[in-house]
């Protein structure tokens, strides 16, 4: 297996034994881009040069007995929303154009410390306000889309030219790129992980998270990043804690709800089938299975909406009033419309979501987990803006990536999403684990063994 | 649940009653949008909220954080 191949957990045991080094994994990496990325868009701005040169010191330190823990050495990608000192923080938009980032944001200070190497910065939908990345090319299929609106950083990671990425999720970011592109996503509790210096679409929707090719390696990446912030008003004030899942795979005990409402309307026959399928696998390694019923569904779309535009809008009041004309249409037009809602629609979302968690919470003392799929479908083909169900309800394709996300976004649970299979073409299918507020480790347990029970995942073949 | 459809004209006033000034080639679709967010979000005014709070309500002081509801 070549070093760019290598999961997280796999390069980080090789370089803790010198078995590997930084170098030539970075090296590795940087090469696979070079003859990649061409194909596939996923970057803004590769810092190969300064890369190269962090590598070296990786090395060296390594060579010194100085070891910093399972980042050390590893080549990574932050979404272009995220802010490195020095550089511009584009948010895949011209309205950014001049951009530079005076300061580190705090998952950009916390990834250097772990000694993880900035191998650059992934495209996002412009500004995340969307669910495609139209920049860039899906991982396994260049006609499709790359999701969003963290396609580029989930590009990278399932095409081999970051060995682990983030994202932002606000209704789905994370978890619908990677779901799309067959990798790992991690949307966390809400104020697990600090955002100070994360370009914000929505304040009481953003969450910041790992995209990675196993769920090992998204514990290893939340133990680095997870930790109170002040400075993110949002920051829960919690311990240091390791999230790296044991070896067991024994699930005796763990009860997995099964949404018997929401979460299977509406999908793709393929979808579900892969998803129940994985669901089996977990009641084989002894979990129990326990219908619920999903909560106030009927208000999902109308909170998230009445949450997220008015917010999207304060965000962006001034630049859309002195460089309109920089947006582009899409989110330009999103941005205007919402400026008509009143405060009477977002106290009505704020007070739903008051309702939501409530509602979930006691849903989730019933179980310890909920299983569903990540996305409804597939990933769509560049430039298809409507799917048609077969009792011809028309569903816009944004609508349907964000619908069985939207309510971790709400309700501040942590998401996983897990590949769990292809579709016939060969694109993947992403099983989404939910769990209570803090509940990472259950997910990462869960996650993990249904990983072990599974072949190693390839890199996707697009490029 | 009957709602009154923002017109393209109305649509800029409104706009211009927030401070943004639309071209004229932007009314049609602005409202269009706008009128599509509204019958999206209007389903929210069929709960019964009574004394519930929004979940953005201010605590001073330290942070105490409910996650394990």
């Amino acid at each position: 297996m070549r070093p760019h191949e290598l999961s997280l957990a796999a390069a980080a045991d090789a370089i803790r034994a010198r078995r590997l080094s930084p170098v030539e994994l970075v090296d590795s990496v940087l090469d696979r881009l070079d003859r990649v990325e061409p194909h596939l868009g996923a970057y803004v701005t590769v810092t190969a040069q300064q890369a190269r040169r962090a590598a070296r010191e990786a090395e060296h330190e390594a060579a010194h007995g100085r070891y910093r823990g399972p980042l050390h050495g590893i080549p990574m990608a932050l979404k272009d929303l995220i802010d490195v000192s020095g550089m511009a923080t584009t948010a895949s938009s011209r309205v950014r154009a001049g951009h530079r980032a005076t300061a580190d944001s705090t998952v950009a200070t916390r990834l250097n410390a772990a000694g993880a190497i900035l191998l650059g910065k992934t495209h996002t939908h412009e500004f995340a306000f969307g669910l495609t990345t139209p920049q860039t090319r899906n991982a396994w299929a260049r006609d499709r889309v790359a999701g969003g609106s963290s396609g580029g950083s989930a590009v990278a990671v399932a095409s081999g030219t970051a060995t682990f990425a983030l994202g932002t999720d606000t209704g789905g970011s994370i978890r619908v790129p990677a779901a799309l592109n067959g990798v790992v996503g991690l949307k966390p509790t809400y104020g697990l992980v600090p955002r100070h210096g994360v370009t914000s679409l929505s304040w009481s929707l953003d969450h910041v998270g790992p995209i990675t090719r196993t769920v090992e390696d998204a514990a290893l990446v939340l133990t680095a990043l997870a930790g109170h912030d002040p400075r993110d008003p949002a920051s829960l004030p919690q311990p240091a804690t390791h999230y790296r899942p044991g070896t067991g795979t024994d699930l005796t005990g763990l009860r997995i709800g099964l949404p018997r409402s929401y979460y299977f309307d509406h999908v793709h026959p393929q979808v579900e089938a892969a998803v129940r399928h994985a669901i089996g696998q977990l009641e084989a390694l002894g979990a129990r299975l326990v219908d619920v019923d999903i909560p106030m569904t009927r208000y999902i779309q109308a909170t998230q909406w009445g949450l997220m535009v008015p917010e999207a809008g304060a965000y962006h009041e001034g630049s859309l009033r002195t460089v309109p004309e920089l947006y582009r249409d899409d989110v330009r037009v999103l941005l205007e419309a919402g400026e008509l809602m009143t405060a009477g629609d977002y106290l009505r979302a704020q007070r739903s979501r008051t309702l939501m968690r409530a509602q979930w919470a006691r849903m989730l003392e019933e179980v310890d987990v909920i299983a569903a799929p990540s996305v409804p479908t597939t990933a769509v083909g560049a430039g298809e803006e409507t799917l048609t169900w077969p009792d011809g309800t028309v569903e816009s394709v944004s609508d349907a990536y964000v619908r069985l996300c939207a309510p971790a976004n709400i309700t501040g649970v942590p998401a996983l999403t897990v590949p769990v299979g292809h579709d016939p073409a060969g694109l993947p299918i992403g099983m989404q684990l939910l769990g209570r507020p803090l509940g990472e480790p259950v997910l990462l347990r869960v996650g993990h063994a249904y990983e072990q029970t599974q072949p190693a995942r390839a890199l996707a073949r697009a490029a | 649940m009957p709602t009154a459809e923002l017109t393209p004209p109305e649509a800029a006033r409104w706009a211009a009653r927030a401070g943004l000034v639309l071209p004229a080639e932007r009314h049609a679709a602005v409202a269009a949008v706008a009128n599509h967010i509204h019958s999206v979000v209007a389903v929210l005014r069929e709960l019964d909220f009574a004394d519930v709070p929004p979940a953005a309500a201010y605590r001073a002081g330290q942070e105490e954080h409910h996650a394990a509801a």
